[in-house]
């Protein structure tokens, strides 16, 4: 079977651990606990009839992606970078973010995730804000209802296998 | 080819130049014999040589008579002039071999350092203690007696009681891990742990946690400890062991097992993939359970 580490990462509270949470247990908490650390977990999931292990690893928040040791990244074959639909603080910088992403992982698969679409009334919100960024954004997700959660890993897992 | 001294030129090139179909048919015969004769002539020499040459070549003793002397001075100067014209190539394609596959030839290296730096140290090491043993011998000798009465009421020399104190630990798993993914390269355990590689990935992730958050130059985190539980870590270049022990376990024992884990590594884990994979994954398994999990 494929293993596969993967890396979620982002701004604190964009919902990075609510993610992790929805992915491997389906399951959604109000609270919010800072995370210390990392924290690892696996899920296999199945594309084209073949298995893909999938090695999450949920890393506290930081404003700027330079802040994070670099080490959490290292092995990763995919980043997954969330920020908060309802935040702007989380999605300004998003570009920067990314040239320091890339320069640490040229070779990783990079996705881009805008969460917590479930607070934003209407589709039209969301289009104003994908327009806003610079870069391209891969997926509107929402962990409190579980809303393109699965398939953003299975889109990945997908992506693995070619 | 030489001609006899004398021998007019003109007479080969008259034989060889004229056409046979301007020949008479029953001088043919007259000619080829003319011919043959004057070859005879003309090549007596040449014969003489080439059966020389023949018989050199067909009779290995002689030839390599011949022959040797010319290698040897090639190879001389060979040896002589290949740093000179081809180090810059030979360099060229080293650097350039090294930088390809810079990872495999150090985990090829890692453990083979490995030793022979323990093999020193220890080497040193022995020799601090001798001379330590040496003084404590010439000062304490007064004491000699109450240690052989101490080691005479329990029936045992002290040195074998230490030893039997120490040897009570027990491997519970053991993990090859790769370096920074924290993916499985193979495991071991007496138990059937069932999510092994999130162990793997957990261990991976603490280590670049404590490791990055205690940053010092170049340590890595060598030992984690929970409860009766230690979990040693030893590292390579593209990957790293972690073993889980029960028990105590005395600092020569963990030399000890750490010199095993070179062997096994320096056996077992050189042509290890890139990237994890199911085959490589059952095959490291199997032979760590073999070494490490009785
Ligand atoms: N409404 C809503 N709240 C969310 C969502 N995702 C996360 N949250 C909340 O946002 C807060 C921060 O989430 P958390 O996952 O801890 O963020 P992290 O710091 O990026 O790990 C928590 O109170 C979560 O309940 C979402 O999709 N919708
Ligand atoms: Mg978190």
């Amino acid at each position: 079977m494929l293993s596969r580490k993967v890396i979620l990462t982002g701004s604190f509270g964009v919902g990075k651990t609510s993610l992790f949470r929805r992915f491997i247990n389906n399951t959604f908490s109000e609270k919010y606990i800072t995370t210390i650390g990392v924290k690892v977990d696996k899920k296999v999931v199945e594309v084209r009839g073949q298995e893909v292990s999938i090695l999450l690893w949920d890393i506290a928040g930081e404003v700027k992606q330079d802040k994070v040791p670099k080490s959490y990244f290292l092995g990763a074959s995919a980043i997954v970078y969330v920020f908060d639909l309802t935040r702007p603080s989380t999605y300004r910088n998003i570009s920067v973010d990314m040239d320091i992403l890339k320069d640490i992982l040229p070779d990783a698969i990079i996705k881009i995730v805008g969460n917590k679409a479930d607070l934003i009334a209407n589709e039209s919100a969301i289009e104003k804000i994908k327009e806003e960024l610079k870069v391209r954004v891969d997926v509107i997700t929402s962990a409190k209802n579980g809303d393109n959660v699965e398939d953003l890993f299975l889109d990945l897992a997908g992506d693995f296998l070619e | 080819m030489r001609f006899q001294y004398g021998m007019p030129h003109y007479l080969i090139i008259l034989s060889t130049s004229l056409p046979y179909n301007m020949v008479a048919t029953s001088d043919k015969k007259q000619d080829k014999e003319l011919l043959n004769q004057l070859q005879t002539i003309l090549l007596k020499d040449d014969r003489a040589t080439i059966e020389r040459l023949q018989a050199t070549i067909d009779d290995p003793v002689l030839l390599s008579e011949k022959v040797s002397p010319i290698i040897e001075d090639r190879m001389a100067f060979f040896k002589e002039q290949f740093p000179v014209e081809f180090r810059v190539t030979v360099d060229k394609l080293i650097e350039r071999k090294l930088k390809a596959s810079q990872a495999e030839i150090l985990d090829v290296i890692y453990p083979v350092m490995g030793k022979m730096i323990k093999k020193y140290v220890n080497h040193q090491i022995q020799i601090v203690k001798d001379s330590i043993d040496e003084r404590v011998k010439d000062t304490f000798s007064s004491r000699g007696l109450f240690w052989r009465l101490k080691n005479s009421i329990f029936g045992i020399s002290a040195s074998d009681q230490i030893i039997h104190e120490m040897r009570d630990y027990k491997i519970e798993e053991i993990y090859i891990i790769q370096r920074d993914s924290g993916l499985l390269f193979g495991s071991a355990s007496t138990e059937n742990t069932i999510d092994q590689d999130v162990i793997a990935g957990m261990l991976t992730a603490i280590k670049s946690f404590v490791e990055d958050a205690f940053k010092r130059e170049r340590e890595d985190l060598e030992m984690i400890q929970y409860g009766t539980y230690k979990i040693l870590l030893q590292n390579f270049y593209t990957y790293y062991i972690a073993i889980a022990i029960s028990g105590s376990m005395s600092s020569t024992e963990r030399e000890e097992l750490g010199n095993e884990l070179l062997t096994f590594a320096d056996d077992n884990l050189k042509t290890l993939p890139a990237e994890p994979d199911e085959p490589s994954f059952k095959a490291v398994s199997a032979k760590l359970k073999e070494e490490f999990i009785k």
